[in-house]
C-alpha cells in the first residue's frame, strides 16, 4: 500500500465520473456503496467497520484511471473484490476488540427524558401505532404486528416500514436533543 | 426469493451464522441492490427489537451478544431499543385495556351472585366513565397539540436541479417544527402508488411508500409529508419513484428546495 498517496480533488471527480455521468446520482451511488461496505465489514465482525470501507474507496480511487479503462460491469462489484482484499488484510493485523463504555446514569438519563420529548412530537397516528407496537405484552412481535397490521387495514411490509421510519425519526431528534442539551 | 427467506437469510447475515458462500452472495446483494440494502436495515432494527423483548431463542441471544453487538453504532441502537421498551411499558395503560383478571371470573360462581352483578354493574359503569372523561382529555389534548403543530404545505415541481440551482423552491421551517407536507407535481400519473425518498448531501433521510395521488385543481400531486424537525437551513431532494404491480420501483423524477431560516 502507498502510505504517501493522498485522495486529491482529480481522483475523486474520475470516481465520481466512473459510478455515473451525472454528479448527483454519482453522489447517490457514492454514498450507497460506502454504506453497504460498511454493512458487509460490519457483518464480518469487524469494529472499525468505517475505517474499512473508507479503506476500500481509497484503493479503488487510486486506481481509478486504470479501472476506467480496464473494467466494464458494475463498479459496486469492482469495490467488492478490492474489499475481500483490505478484509484479508485486516483478519491479519486484527487489533484487540475493545467494546466501548456503557453510557453513564447522566447521559442514559438525558437520553430517556430527550426520548420523551420526541416522541410527544410524533403526529397523534405515529405516537400511537408506537405504543402499540411496544407496549402489547405476552405475544411475540411477529403476533403484535401481524394482529395490527390486520387492525389498521394496511400490508405486514407497509407495516414494517412505518414503524423503521418512525423509529429513525425519533433517533434523530433524540441525537438533535442531545447535542443540543448540556450533561 | 421469497421475503420471508429473504429475511431468515438477513437474519442469519447479521447473526453471524450463514456459511461462506452464502455470504459472498448475500454481500454481493448487499452492494448491487438498493433494496437488499434497504431491507437489512429494516431487520437489523427488528431483530435489536426482539432481542430486548426476550423473542429471541437462547442460542440467537448469544450470537446477537457474541457477534451484532460488536460495533459502537449497533450498541447504541440497543440502548435506544431498551429505552423505547421503557417508555412503553410505563404507558402501556393508556393504549390497551388490562385483559380480565381470573379472580373476578370466580366471584359469578360465588354464593352471593347478587353482589357480583352489583359489583359488575359498578365497575362496568366505573370503566365507562373513565373512558368518557378520557376521551374528552385526549380530544381536548389533540385538538391543542394540533393547533400547536404548525403544518407547512409546499408544492414542488419536478426535474428541479441539484442542490446550487439558485432556483430551487425556498421553504421556511416553524422554529416548532410541526410537519411540512411537500406536493411533487406529476406530468404522468400512470402508478397507483408511489415511493418517495428524501436526501440530504446524499444522505437519506426519510422513505415514505404507499404514496396515492391526490387532485390540485388539473394537476395531479404525490403527497410526502416529512417532519419539519429533520430539516435544517439547507438544501434537499426528493426521489419520486412508481410501484410497478410486481413490487418493483420505477423512477419517475427528482424534486429540490432550499429550507431556510
Amino acid at each position: 500500500m502507498n502510505k504517501n498517496w493522498s485522495l486529491s480533488q482529480e481522483d475523486f471527480d474520475a470516481l465520481l465520473d466512473w459510478l455515473d455521468s451525472d454528479r448527483e446520482q454519482a453522489g447517490i451511488k457514492y454514498e450507497q456503496i460506502r454504506s453497504s461496505l460498511i454493512k458487509i465489514f460490519t457483518g464480518r465482525g469487524c469494529i472499525d467497520a468505517e475505517e474499512l470501507a473508507d479503506e476500500t474507496i481509497n484503493r479503488v480511487t487510486r486506481r481509478i484511471r486504470e479501472i476506467q479503462s480496464d473494467f466494464t460491469g458494475d463498479p459496486a462489484r469492482y469495490f467488492y473484490g478490492v474489499a475481500k482484499l483490505v478484509y484479508l488484510e485486516y483478519l491479519r493485523r486484527k487489533p484487540p476488540q475493545t467494546p466501548p463504555p456503557p453510557p453513564d446514569s447522566a447521559r442514559a438519563e438525558l437520553e430517556y427524558r430527550c426520548l420523551e420529548g420526541c416522541i410527544q412530537r410524533l403526529s397523534e397516528e405515529d405516537r400511537d401505532l408506537l405504543l402499540r407496537e411496544y407496549g402489547a405484552k405476552g405475544r411475540t412481535q411477529a403476533d403484535r404486528r401481524k394482529a395490527l397490521a390486520e387492525e389498521l387495514g394496511i400490508s405486514l411490509n407497509a407495516l414494517r416500514i412505518r414503524v423503521y421510519r418512525i423509529r429513525l425519526t425519533l433517533k434523530e431528534c433524540i441525537e438533535k436533543c442531545i447535542q443540543g442539551s448540556p450533561l | 426469493m421469497k421475503p420471508e427467506i429473504e429475511r431468515q437469510e438477513m437474519r442469519a447475515f447479521l447473526l453471524g451464522t450463514l456459511d461462506g458462500d452464502q455470504t459472498t452472495q448475500f454481500e454481493e446483494r448487499i452492494l448491487t441492490e438498493p433494496g437488499v440494502y434497504e431491507e437489512l436495515l429494516v431487520v437489523e432494527e427488528e431483530l435489536i427489537d426482539q432481542y430486548v423483548a426476550g423473542d429471541l431463542s437462547a442460542l440467537e441471544q448469544q450470537q446477537f451478544e457474541s457477534h451484532f453487538l460488536i460495533t459502537a453504532e449497533r450498541q447504541k441502537n440497543l440502548r435506544f431499543g431498551k429505552l423505547l421498551q421503557k417508555y412503553a411499558n410505563s404507558h402501556i395503560g393508556l393504549t390497551e385495556a388490562p385483559p380480565v383478571p381470573v379472580q373476578s371470573l370466580s366471584l359469578l360462581r360465588a354464593r352471593s351472585r347478587r353482589w357480583a352483578w352489583v359489583g359488575i354493574f359498578a365497575a362496568v359503569v366505573g370503566c365507562a366513565g373513565i373512558i368518557f372523561v378520557r376521551g374528552l382529555v385526549n380530544r381536548r389534548e389533540a385538538a391543542s397539540v394540533e393547533q400547536a403543530i404548525p403544518r407547512v404545505v409546499v408544492t414542488l415541481l419536478p426535474g428541479s436541479t441539484g442542490t446550487e440551482g439558485s432556483s430551487a423552491q425556498r421553504v421556511i421551517v416553524s422554529p416548532k417544527g410541526g410537519e411540512v407536507k411537500l406536493e411533487l407535481e406529476l406530468t404522468n400519473p400512470t402508478f397507483r402508488n408511489y415511493k418517495s425518498e428524501l436526501f440530504r448531501e446524499n444522505k437519506s433521510l426519510q422513505i415514505a411508500d404507499e404514496l396515492r395521488i391526490e387532485a390540485k385543481g388539473e394537476q395531479h400531486v404525490v403527497p410526502f409529508t416529512v417532519t419539519g424537525e429533520m430539516l435544517s437551513p439547507g438544501d434537499y431532494q426528493v426521489k419520486l419513484s412508481g410501484v410497478l404491480d410486481s413490487g418493483a420501483d420505477e423512477f419517475i423524477d427528482n424534486y429540490s428546495f432550499r429550507v431556510i431560516e
